[in-house]
């Protein structure tokens, strides 16, 4: 009994060592990940492999350093000799580092060459970085939207937020729209930036490619399997560097060609993939976008879809509710829509938290550390109204230029919300047709 | 014969107070201001550290607005590297070197007292934009544009400090030129020179070599600002990476310039305390020439993620790997003069043996991140950062500290508290590790650089990360004060204050004399030098 009970006892303790060791103890794994894609799993490889020569060389040096701390100490009595030079020993260590090099050198130009091979795509999708978001644009089918930070990371970042982190799931590695990508197929990267420089990166795919406003970069992925790939801007681009992560939903072909048709028919709203699969088991994706707890799909986000899966005809839904589900999308068709003073402003709320408040704060204060005007008793707010939609249409200094990034009854919306909330009462309530006229 | 005399009378005399300090041109006094220069900034940055690090202590924002994080990280880099490393390597030059080549003082005594006063001021345009509205610069220290475009007032005050640093540098570097090829005692060829004077030789023609490049990069950024130039700026025809390869045309020398002097160091410390001459003096040197040579040309190294051609790509990645052939044959030399030494371990010694240790470390990841494919995943997370800290504060840092104990004794003629200075030692040596090594493990998991918030996973290595970095941060506290002890009082140091010392700066008396060799050593001395038993 007694013996079972010690037997117990160093079995716990070999097994907290062995976690230990392997690093389960710690909630994060230790090393680069193998990833999903042919360049991820050669990088993996590559990575270790030079990661064991430096080992090797390790064991070597320190070992030696540390047989002549140990035995070659004064107070050991130990006597000094005198020698300085041996020419040959001097060669052999010049010429063994060469060899460690080259072949270490060959392997990398190899996996170089094919991660930057391009060719041969079988489609493009064009990535660009904005302070602090992502667009994904999909060339060949028409259509681009917004990615940015899940709503309740951007709740619980702020800084007086008093939301612990831990309590939101996949803190600040969720957006709103994931990009969607089928696997199997070779998707070249298109990579730019509209403002700063920002880098897209996937630890997944071994892809790090910087966004570089005026210039194309390239890439390339093939993602062996399906699922959800999480990654960051890992190139400093400003305030809010920390807070627009990447996440891509990998999907097998066919139900990326759902996804695709549903983004065609959605009249510029986004599709979560989500929503899209078939409510049976072993699906193969398995995706809770945080979003579905905040924003509940309305009728009108999955009307689109309804449309496409049982192949009926669209019905057609009233417009206010269209805009009020799409935080960011393209512009739709039609902007006859007139907004009143509580949906202009309860949409307006919505556009601004989203997109204004993380530099002008969500009191309308402005940010003076950069440089941030206040829209709060501000003077474009409380101005004339020409020069305030002017101002956001096509911004000023590092203000971005909001008509390109959102749609005329949106921006209707912010310019009225902030032109009658944080204390501002001008009272007047733009119309998307003055937008559309300014433009 | 009289008139003379009262030249030499009048020329001994100095003011004393703070005028002393204001008017010297003195190279002890100007090597002491530096070095108590480059402490207190190694603590302003090591207080923009803390802040950081508290920061990132838990997920989520605690402290500060992100801006501020992203201000307090650039102004750690600037602060660290142009105040805190660089004075306190020019502080040992212009104590040690005028010493060890039996000159009475630098070469250019004026020139020296203006590189080290105009520093002072440009630290304090630098500062003082934190307290401007708008904040200090926050893009980094490395100052990209379009990013660092977006700074507000802080901008001209940044980049106009960055000059002033520079033309201090561009000075300092001549001042060591000329006293090194002109000062030299009777009898000292180039080649029976001290390792660290070789060292300082080859760092002074990079700094004058690459910080008017910096310099010149920084300009184009204020003309594009104000002068509505393009040369960054793609939507009027310029480049904004043009601007990253001129950068790291500078920043890659001016990493050699951080670590050369350090290399130096080294090659005084561990054959004094193996008691047996240096192994390889002449390879030694030639390993400081080649690699001061390959510095200025694998800049590109820093920015394997631009996009550029393969070809490019290929060239940098050949010839930043070449740079581990000379490294590697410094650390085989260093480890070859301990081997079968009569090794003690006082304070210097530790801090020399902990850099062989921990400096190799940050040459290994080094050689991992020449290595293209592997930078893609490397880059811009917590692997660099890692990285540089294991060669800048483990190496550069680790080698002042370690010639401050070697040479402390030599400044003041009192011995230090070895003890506490163990204390300081170990202290310093365990908390590093704690607070750089997970860096590694974070990097590989995906924790990007200059981020104020993280996903929860890495909660725990961040823990661990930011106490070691305060245990670091504090134990430095103990190295001012065994610092301030030995300059009070304590054990008289002898003219040779260690046993296996050799170099002329051990044959004068502790301290030495104002005009350190008022007549050049006997050839005797020169020739007694351990380089040339042969």
């Amino acid at each position: 009994m007694l013996l079972k009970n010690h037997n117990n006892a160093l079995h716990v303790v070999i097994a907290a060592v062995m976690a230990l060791i392997s690093g389960t103890a710690l909630a994060v794994d230790l090393n680069m990940p193998v990833g999903v894609t042919p360049i991820s799993h050669d990088v993996y490889g590559l990575h270790m492999y030079a990661f064991w020569i430096c080992v090797g060389i390790g064991i070597v040096v320190f070992g030696l350093m540390i047989i002549s701390i140990i035995w070659h100490r004064k107070a050991a009595g130990h006597q000094a000799a005198q020698f300085h030079e041996s020419t040959v020993l001097e060669v052999v260590w010049t010429i063994i580092p060469f060899i460690i090099l080259i072949a270490l050198a060959i392997p990398a130009a190899k996996i170089l060459v094919k991660m930057t091979n391009t060719s041969d795509a079988d489609m493009n999708i064009k990535i660009e970085g904005y302070q602090w978001k992502w667009q994904y644009d999909y060339l060949q089918d028409g259509f681009s939207y917004f990615s940015m930070l899940a709503a309740d990371s951007n709740a619980a970042r702020q800084l007086d937020s008093k939301i612990n982190p831990d309590s939101v799931p996949n803190y600040l590695r969720d957006v709103d729209h994931p990009m969607v990508v089928p696997t199997g197929k070779k998707i070249r990267l298109l990579i730019t930036s509209n403002d700063v420089i920002h880098s897209w990166w996937v630890p997944d795919f071994a892809v790090k490619v910087d966004a570089i406003p005026g210039f194309v970069n390239e890439g390339w992925i093939e993602i062996d399997k399906p699922g959800i790939y999480r990654g960051a801007c890992t190139e400093l681009c400003g305030r809010d560097h920390a807070f627009m992560p990447v996440v891509v939903v990998a999907e097998n072909w066919d139900d990326y060609q759902k996804w695709v048709a549903a983004m065609k028919a959605s009249n510029g709203a986004y599709i979560n993939p989500a929503t899209l699969q078939p409510e049976q088991t072993g699906s193969p994706v398995v995706y809770a976008p945080p979003e579905l707890n905040f924003n509940a799909p309305t009728t009108a986000q999955l009307e689109p879809i309804a449309a496409v899966l049982p192949a009926a005809a669209p019905t057609a839904k009233p417009e206010d509710a269209t805009a009020a589900a799409n935080p960011v999308g393209k512009q739709p068709a039609a902007t006859e829509k007139t907004w009143t003073m509580a949906t202009a402003m309860a949409r307006g709320k919505q556009v601004y938290d989203t997109n204004c408040a993380a530099c002008h704060m969500a009191d309308g204060k402005g940010n003076p550390a950069m440089g941030v005007k206040a829209i709060a008793g501000g003077t474009i707010a409380n101005g004339p109204l020409a020069a305030h939609i002017s101002l956001v249409l096509h911004g000023k200094g590092i203000m971005p230029a909001w008509g390109n990034i959102l749609k005329d009854t949106d921006l209707a919306a912010v310019i009225t919300y902030e032109r009658n909330a944080f204390g501002n009462h001008k009272g007047d309530v733009v119309q998307p047709a003055q937008i559309k006229t300014a433009r | 014969m009289y008139n003379a005399a009262v030249a030499h009378e009048h020329h001994a005399e100095h003011p004393s107070g703070i005028w002393r300090w204001i008017t010297t041109t003195n190279h002890k006094d100007i090597g002491t201001l530096y070095l108590c220069f480059s402490l207190l900034m190694f603590f302003v940055g090591g207080t923009f550290a803390m802040l950081i690090r508290a920061e990132l202590f838990n997920p989520g924002m605690q402290l500060m607005d992100p801006l501020f994080f992203n201000e307090m990280t650039t102004l750690h880099g600037l602060v660290m590297i142009f105040g805190a490393i660089m004075p306190a390597f020019v502080g040992l030059a212009n104590w040690m070197i005028p010493m060890m080549i039996g000159a009475p003082d630098m070469a250019l005594p004026r020139l020296n007292n203006w590189s080290f006063w105009i520093l002072p001021f440009a630290f304090i345009l630098m500062l003082s934009t934190i307290f401007m509205p708008g904040g200090g610069p926050a893009g980094g220290w490395t100052m990209y544009p379009p990013l660092m475009l977006q700074t507000g007032l802080a901008f001209p005050f940044t980049i106009f400090a960055i000059h002033l640093m520079g033309i201090s540098s561009v000075m300092g570097g001549i001042n060591i030129i000329a006293t090194i090829l002109n000062l030299r005692a009777p009898g000292m060829s180039l080649l029976k020179m001290p390792l660290f004077v070789w060292s300082w030789l080859i760092t002074a023609y990079l700094l004058i070599a690459v910080m008017p490049v910096l310099a010149g990069a920084v300009t184009m950024e204020l003309m594009d600002k104000y002068f509505g130039t393009s040369f960054f700026n793609a939507a009027g025809g310029g480049d904004p990476i043009l601007y990253q390869h001129v950068f790291w045309f500078f920043g890659h020398p001016e990493v050699y310039i951080m670590i050369l002097p350090a290399f130096g160091i080294i090659s005084e410390i561990i054959p004094t305390f193996s008691r047996k001459p240096l192994f390889g003096y002449t390879s030694m040197v030639y390993a400081i020439a080649s690699i001061a040579f390959l510095s200025f040309i694998v800049w590109a190294h820093h920015m394997f993620t631009v996009g550029m051609p393969l070809s490019a790509d290929l060239f940098f990645m050949f010839s930043t790997m070449l740079i581990a052939v000379p490294t590697g044959v410094k650390v085989f030399n260093w480890v070859a003069t301990m081997w079968r030494g009569a090794l003690s371990f006082e304070t210097p010694m530790l801090f020399a043996i902990a850099f062989v240790f921990l400096f190799t470390i940050g040459g290994f990841s080094g050689v991992m991140m020449a290595l293209v494919p592997a930078d893609w995943q490397y880059h811009q997370t917590y692997f660099i950062v890692a990285h540089i800290h294991y060669v800048l504060v483990t190496g550069a840092a680790f080698a002042i500290m370690g010639a401050v104990y070697y040479w402390l004794p030599k400044w003041t003629g009192h011995m230090y508290n070895e003890k506490l200075a163990k204390w300081h030692f170990w202290l310093t040596a365990i908390s590093a590790n704690a607070l750089y090594f997970p860096m590694h493990f974070l990097g590989l998991a995906g924790m990007p650089r200059r981020i104020p918030d993280y996903p929860v996973q890495f909660t725990d290595l961040n823990q661990i990360v930011s106490i070691g970095g305060f245990v670091f941060g504090l134990s430095q506290l103990l190295f001012v004060y065994v610092i301030f002890q030995c300059v009070r009082g304590g054990k008289k140091a002898e003219a040779k204050v260690w046993e296996g010392a050799h170099g002329l700066e051990w044959t004068l008396p502790s301290p030495p004399p104002y005009h350190s060799f008022t007549e050049p050593p006997a050839a005797n001395l020169i020739w007694a030098h351990p380089y040339q038993d042969d």
